[in-house]
């Protein structure tokens, strides 16, 4: 059964979830790493401009990843190093085992490499006899306790000062204080004799240089310098996507990565290695070798949806940014690449089995999207891994269920109000848990039997001399449960100069994408396509009150179509309803929301759209004061998601919500504005406000 | 502002330290005073000007502290820079923006002088400083041609830091605890 593969997850979904320090503090951390990005952002030239130049470089990198390897090994073993490209994990570590024995070594001191974690290199190497120390101390401290990382950049950061005390003290047989700075003093004396007797030096790579030959390595701490100057022998493993082709790519991601991550530019130390130095005067010859990577990477490359994942520089934001990854932690997310862009990834290297069992994880906000600085389509390759893991699996019926809303929106409108009776009573609510895996908790919005598609079409023609054409596309919501907030938008648009049409249209199919039944969302995403294209051509606008209907239709549809010209004559010509209207009123009332102040709601999926400015400009124009409140993530509704029962729902839905909630509640707003009708639920339930459609304010007088 | 100013404030902002100063003599003067500061009673000098070398290793002698300089013994290391309380580089260029020296060696006993002390100087020439990141590419280029078997190149952009416990900024976990850029405006 595609529900019971889920029970373990559910299990330490809801451990989290109880774990209220530990979240607490995952929390913090995974602000303040955005919230440093964001700063840094701010100093950068060209803020996130940076990301399109990063695309740009992979996607070449990339495309001539052959040649650069050929080129990259050529120049490497000009300057004395030993190249050796492994195909799999087993055949890199068997090198690194052969000259680990062959130079009778002892000690392997490594600073960070996730590259080694994704072959997990150190267990074989301990049980060959060798004694492996990770330096980098977030690496230190999960190795001393047998963990797997926990984030790409920050892999302990689920331990506390006063755990990794704890660890220390085990370790060293010291009493360890538990404030940092006497924890650091630790540190240095236990690591330093290791760095000072280390026979071999094994490093990542977070870039190789095709032209030059030479690699680079990031640290903060500086343990890379020490593990790759003092052994005789230094082994770096990188995987083959970190090869670019000239000094100014690598100098990029030097930008780039930790821009990124910790908001730095750049980390601390910046090391670029080319062959090998002598240690002082009048020593042995030493050892270079640079062990690459193919591990599934190959296979990624052939694959047209999977092989953007090539272009992850490994900084970790997405893991920052991402909502539920922010409740559950790494452990739970992920495999050993952990959050995000480690379901691909896992997926890849690791098999696509591994990757579904935490896929579902992935709530499909696109926020990993909007951060990464590869500009990787992180949501859609994951859609890719559900779908082909639901495939082999199959999908649990909550989800097939959630999947099939828009049939069930349409039978509860059309047996309202008996279906809204049903809706709010408990046993029904309990009997739709039980069977469909709807929670019982989470209060639905009543259905409309007079839709806001019947009532369209019964309206008057009102046109009059119209500027522009207007094809309107309405989605669930406003057809299903809000007629009125549909008909309030194509009055907006009609008194502003615009001609309505309301085509044949399916809802935007978006739960087909976020639950990875990506054949029904092709039909439906070509189905509206084919609709709308023609109008498109015509000169027509689309336009949508609902921003992931918005989002769907520009971002979502040219990619399910493999960006056919339909789909992109109809993202060009789609819109945000405000952002049109901004555009073409010419005088808009000034004084009708004059004296009200609302807390807006940005969804989602708007960031990419412009991050609800222009609904916020909407109100403003109309003399509301309006302010942005934000935790820099989601609200944890996730579409549907927040619908479902239990831990793989409701509950992590409402964790992930709960700083924003709070939020809102110290932001002394009494009304809540937001354009998405699933955050709209999220939010009432949540902070006990109301919770309002910028046009609701105008109609509702409240 | 000028690009030492930039520099200075920004390595500054990394929590390192700047001095600027007008010539060599002067230099080795600070670099003298901020090893007797550190406490050291042993230092370890390398890539520096001669002149530089020449007035450190005299004050040095008047004050006391062993210094340590080219030729690095192989047999010796990394022993004899582990022990030194401060190490001090020459470097070859810095980048203002990001508050970057650039140090460029044939040498891993020089990377040494730069990792293993707890006190870190780095010396620079105002009239080696790029402006911005991107700016270093050219003279890395340059580097790397010159250098057809092996050549290591540095970016040090203050102290050693580590945010693995709470994403705390901690200094000095392996490296230097303390960083400082001392730039000649020659």
């Amino acid at each position: 059964m595609a529900q019971a593969r889920y029970a373990k997850l559910e299990r330490r979904i809801r451990e989290a979830i109880e774990d209220r320090g530990k979240r607490d503090s995952l929390w913090a951390c995974m602000k303040r790493g955005r919230d440093n990005r964001i700063d840094a952002l701010a100093r950068l030239e060209g803020g996130v401009a940076f990301r399109d130049d990063v695309r740009r470089v992979k996607e070449r990198c990339i495309a001539r990843q052959d040649e650069l390897l050929d080129r990259f090994t050529r120049n490497a073993e000009k300057r004395g190093a030993k190249v050796f490209f492994a195909k799999d994990a087993a055949a890199a570590i068997q090198y690194v085992l052969d000259v680990a024995r062959a130079r009778g070594a002892k000690t392997i001191s490594k600073s960070k490499s996730l590259t080694t974690e994704e072959i997990e290199l150190n267990h074989p190497l301990e049980e060959a006899g060798f004694r492996v120390v990770e330096t980098d101390l977030g690496e230190l401290i999960i190795q001393l306790v047998g963990e797997k990382p926990y984030h790409l950049v920050f892999p302990s950061v689920h331990k506390t000062r006063k755990d990794v005390a704890e660890i220390f003290a085990k370790e060293t047989g010291e009493t360890v204080p538990g404030d940092i700075e006497a924890i650091m003093k630790v540190v240095r004396r236990y690591l330093r004799p290791i760095f000072l007797n280390t026979d071999i030096g094994l490093t990542g790579a977070n870039a190789g240089i095709a032209e030059t030959g030479g690699i680079v390595i990031e640290t903060n701490e500086g343990n890379a310098r020490l593990v790759s100057s003092i052994g005789a022998c230094h082994i770096c493993v990188m995987g083959m996507e970190k090869i670019v082709e000239t000094v100014e790519d690598a100098l990029l991601m030097v930008l780039a990565h930790p821009v990124s991550a910790t908001g730095q530019c750049p980390t601390t130390y910046v090391t670029w290695m080319h062959g090998r130095s002598p240690l002082g005067e009048g020593g042995a010859p030493r050892e270079s070798h640079i062990i690459i990577l193919d591990n599934g990477r190959t296979a990624m490359r052939d694959d047209p949806v999977m092989r953007e994942a090539l272009h992850c520089i490994r900084c970790g934001a997405c893991m920052n940014i991402c909502p539920t990854y922010g409740v559950v932690g790494g452990h739970t997310f992920g495999y050993i690449y952990p959050g995000p862009i480690g379901i691909p990834w896992t997926a890849a290297a690791h098999g696509l089995e591994r990757a579904g069992d935490f896929a579902p994880l992935c709530i499909s906000c696109g926020l990993c999207r909007e951060i990464c600085p590869a500009d990787i389509d992180i949501p859609m390759m994951i859609a890719e891994v559900k779908h082909r893991d639901a495939a082999t699996r199959g999908q649990p019926s909550v989800n097939r269920f959630m999947m099939a809303a828009e049939r069930y929106a349409g039978l509860a409108s059309a047996t309202a109000p008996l279906s809204n009776w049903c809706l709010s009573n408990g046993l029904f609510r309990y009997m739709l848990e039980k069977l469909a895996g709807v929670d019982r908790r989470r209060r639905l919005p009543p259905f409309q039997r007079d839709t806001f598609r019947k009532q369209f079409r019964r309206r008057p023609s009102t046109a009059l001399e119209s500027k522009r054409s207007v094809a309107f596309f309405v989605d669930v919501y406003a057809n299903y449960n809000a007629p009125e907030l549909g008909l309030a938008a194509v009055e907006a648009l009609e008194r502003a100069g615009c001609a309505v049409v309301v085509p044949a249209q399916q809802s935007a199919g978006y739960p087909y994408i976020a639950y990875g039944d990506l054949e029904r969302a092709r039909a439906v995403a070509r189905y509206n396509v084919s609709r709308l294209a023609p109008l498109a051509c015509d000169g027509y606008d689309i336009v949508s009150p609902e921003p992931t209907a918005v989002y769907a239709l520009k971002k979502s549809y040219p990619k399910l179509l493999d960006n056919d010209e339909d789909a992109r004559r109809v993202a060009d010509a789609t819109h945000e309803l405000f952002d049109f209207l901004n555009q073409i009123e010419k005088h808009p009332p000034e004084t009708a929301l004059q004296g009200r102040k609302f807390g807006f709601h940005c969804a989602c999926h708007q960031r990419p759209l412009g991050s609800g400015a222009a609904a916020m400009e909407w109100l403003r124009r109309r003399g509301a004061e309006v302010v942005l409140v934000e935790t820099g993530t989601c609200c944890g509704m996730g579409g549907t998601f927040g619908l479902k029962d239990g831990a793989l729902g409701y509950d992590l839905s409402m964790a992930v919500g709960a700083p924003l909630f709070d939020a809102f509640r110290a932001s002394g707003v009494d009304t809540i504005v937001t354009e998405s009708s699933v955050c709209k639920m999220q939010l009432e339930e949540g902070t006990g406000l109301p919770v309002r459609h910028p046009l609701e304010l105008l109609h509702a007088g409240d | 502002m000028s690009l030492v100013a930039q520099f200075k404030a920004r390595f500054e902002a990394l929590r390192g330290c700047a001095y600027v100063v007008a010539t060599e003599t002067e230099a080795a003067a600070v670099a003298h005073s901020i090893i007797r500061e550190a406490g050291a009673d042993c230092a370890a000098v390398a890539n520096v000007s001669h002149e530089f070398q020449v007035v450190l290793r005299r004050l040095c002698c008047e004050s006391g502290v062993k210094l340590l300089g080219p030729p690095f013994l192989s047999e010796s290391l990394p022993g004899a820079i582990a022990g030194a309380g401060a190490g001090v580089t020459g470097c070859a260029f810095g980048i203002a923006e990001t508050g970057t020296l650039v140090e460029v060696t044939t040498d891993d006993a020089v990377r040494l002088v730069s990792a293993l002390p707890r006190t870190y100087i780095g010396v620079v020439r105002a009239s080696e400083m790029v402006p911005r990141l991107m700016d270093a590419a050219p003279r890395l280029r340059n580097i790397f041609e010159g250098h057809d078997k092996n050549v290591v190149v540095s970016f040090i952009s203050g102290p050693s830091r580590t945010g693995d416990i709470e994403m705390i900024l901690t200094l000095g976990v392996h490296g230097p605890e303390a960083a400082f850029a001392i730039v000649i405006n020659d």
